[in-house]
């Protein structure tokens, strides 16, 4: 115990400086040959080190503890709180406003949606899938050539070139020639145009909107009657039957061929066919003819949503057509018993018929 | 520019922590604590809570300040409020096991790291203040004076009506043999 006590007086003298050198000496020589003693002083160093610690910390906390109890607390209490029900209100209110915006979002994207599909579901239903064929000639350009060929030719064309234009054909040998309702629907006059250009007066004798069809007659002094080549097959054409048309989607005749796609037309329709055939505006009204030069139906229009997909009416029902056509109308009942087209090949049928299919213009 | 002049000032106030200036501890003390308080309320704690949290950064920083080679980076007060968070949610963690931790409580500056290396210190500190707390009179104010304080020996002896300096002297190891051996039995078992 007094060793002990000793020995850490020495210590203690050792570490504050207090020996004087010859002490130091001996006593560092002792630190360094006694591991004991060394530990003891690294200890003794490590402790003070400690205490030195412990009381500035603890004065530390005594001179916080004295700042804390100079602190106005409760008016600081009353500013926390305040300042943190501010922030909970803001937050709840940006939380509430967060949730109304998605929902309006939602509400707002989801009827604007359901109005553009039912929009989009309807147009496809009545405009957007079904096209009719007829053109809509090209104004100023067309005008030009008018002009030009009034100066020169000095013919009875008029001079407006028209606003629609579709096709026709032949159905009788004095003038009666067949197109599509829509083609001549809303006109004021109508000429129409055969492949050598000359152009006639016509009107429109008898129209059938549901099967869209019209019956033109050629009033005008300078047409000459002449024989059809070709007849009307009264009966249906067969799946797959090649057939080829003639047409005028632009000033020159067209030659287009294809098949029967489809016994029935668009949505089912019974009285028109499914034809793979390109048409296009200003096809409207032209024959569909087998390989025997008969005719099977007249090309009316097409669906737009899948390329080469067009539809005729068929030629039973055209016949039917003009069997109940008024008597009145003096047309001449003389198409061919039989096809003077048959077994000619293709490009001796489509010279005979060129001067059967007409270019009709329409000017309203 | 603005903010490099906070830090500058936010600088001297930590150098005159560490030199125990009294008026620096209380500009930062008074300056810091609403921010702490507000944001311990926020979080479920009460002001006796507040006050042991910003304490308890404080001595940290205090500490940092006085081994000297602490280089603050961010303003005084962000260090204070993040260290002060990362406290808190230790403390909330240990006390009510899994507590979800709030997003808004996630740290912004590492002050784990800080907080951690203070858990040692800490611990060094308790065990002396239960040795110093067992040792009993007059050993305590004997020890206090002489170390912390400084006061020399003969005042020592005045004071506690020794005969002389040598007797207070001997008194005086006598209790440092006692407190070391407290010290270091607690010590060395907890280590």
């Amino acid at each position: 115990m007094k060793d002990d006590m000793n020995l850490l007086r020495e210590i203690e003298r050792y570490l504050e400086g207090e020996m004087s050198g010859q002490e130091k000496a001996v006593f560092e020589e002792l630190r360094k040959n006694n591991p004991q003693i060394n530990r003891q002083v690294e200890e003794q160093q490590f402790f003070l080190q400690q205490l030195q610690h412990f009381g500035q910390r603890q004065s530390l906390q005594a001179k916080m503890d004295h700042i804390h109890r100079q602190l106005d607390m409760p008016t600081l209490r009353k500013q926390a709180q305040e300042e943190n029900l501010a922030a909970k209100r803001v937050s709840i209110r940006r939380r509430t406003i967060t949730n109304l915006a998605a929902a309006a979002c939602i509400a707002l994207v989801t009827s604007l949606s359901t109005i553009a599909v039912l929009q989009n579901a309807a147009k496809n239903k009545s405009t957007a899938q079904y096209e009719d064929v007829r053109r809509v000639l090209n104004n100023i350009q067309r005008s030009q050539n008018a002009l030009i060929n009034d100066i020169n030719n000095k013919s009875k064309a008029p001079a407006n070139p028209g606003t629609y234009g579709g096709t026709g054909f032949a159905v009788s040998g004095n003038g009666y020639i067949v197109t599509n309702y829509h083609v001549v629907a809303g006109a004021d006059s109508v000429y129409v145009q055969n492949n050598k250009g000359e152009a006639f007066k016509a009107v429109s004798v008898f129209e059938d909107i549901s099967s869209d069809l019209a019956v033109l007659r050629i009033a005008d002094s300078m047409f000459k009657s002449q024989p059809l080549p070709y007849t009307l097959k009264p009966q249906n054409a067969k799946l797959g039957e090649e057939v080829f048309t003639m047409g005028f989607p632009r000033d020159e005749i067209v030659y287009g061929k294809g098949y029967i796609s489809a016994k029935t037309g668009f949505n089912g329709d019974t009285t028109a066919y499914q034809v793979s055939i390109p048409v296009n505006p200003g096809n409207s009204g032209a024959p569909l003819l087998d390989n025997q030069g008969d005719v099977v139906g007249i090309v009316t229009g097409k669906q737009t949503t899948s390329d080469g997909i067009a539809f005729a009416v068929k030629s039973a029902h055209l016949k039917r057509l003009l069997d109940e056509m008024p008597k009145d109308k003096s047309m001449k009942k003389e198409m061919a018993r039989k096809s003077h087209l048959e077994g000619l090949n293709r490009l001796d049928q489509i010279k005979k018929l060129e001067e059967f299919v007409y270019m009709v213009k329409v000017y309203n | 520019m603005k903010q490099h002049q906070d830090i500058t000032r936010d600088r001297e106030l930590l150098l005159g922590l560490a030199k125990s200036d009294d008026k620096s501890l209380e500009t930062i003390y008074s300056e810091n604590f609403p921010a702490v308080l507000r944001m311990i309320l926020q979080h479920n704690g009460s002001e006796d809570d507040a006050k042991d949290v910003f304490q308890e950064a404080i001595i940290i920083l205090y500490e940092k300040a006085c081994e000297g080679n602490f280089n603050l980076t961010s303003r005084l007060k962000t260090f204070l409020y993040s260290v002060c968070r990362h406290i808190w949610l230790k403390k909330v963690q240990s006390t009510y096991g899994l507590y979800a931790i709030p997003p808004e409580m996630e740290e912004t500056i590492p002050a784990a790291e800080v907080v951690d290396e203070q858990s040692t210190k800490d611990e060094q500190f308790r065990i002396m203040e239960s040795a110093m707390g067992s040792i009993g009179e007059p050993c305590k104010t004997i020890l206090e004076d002489y170390y912390i304080q400084k006061k020399s020996m003969q005042e020592i002896a005045e004071k506690f009506g020794y005969t002389n300096a040598e007797n207070a002297k001997n008194q005086k190891y006598k209790c440092l043999m006692r407190l070391k051996k407290l010290f270091f039995d607690q010590y060395n078992t907890s280590l």
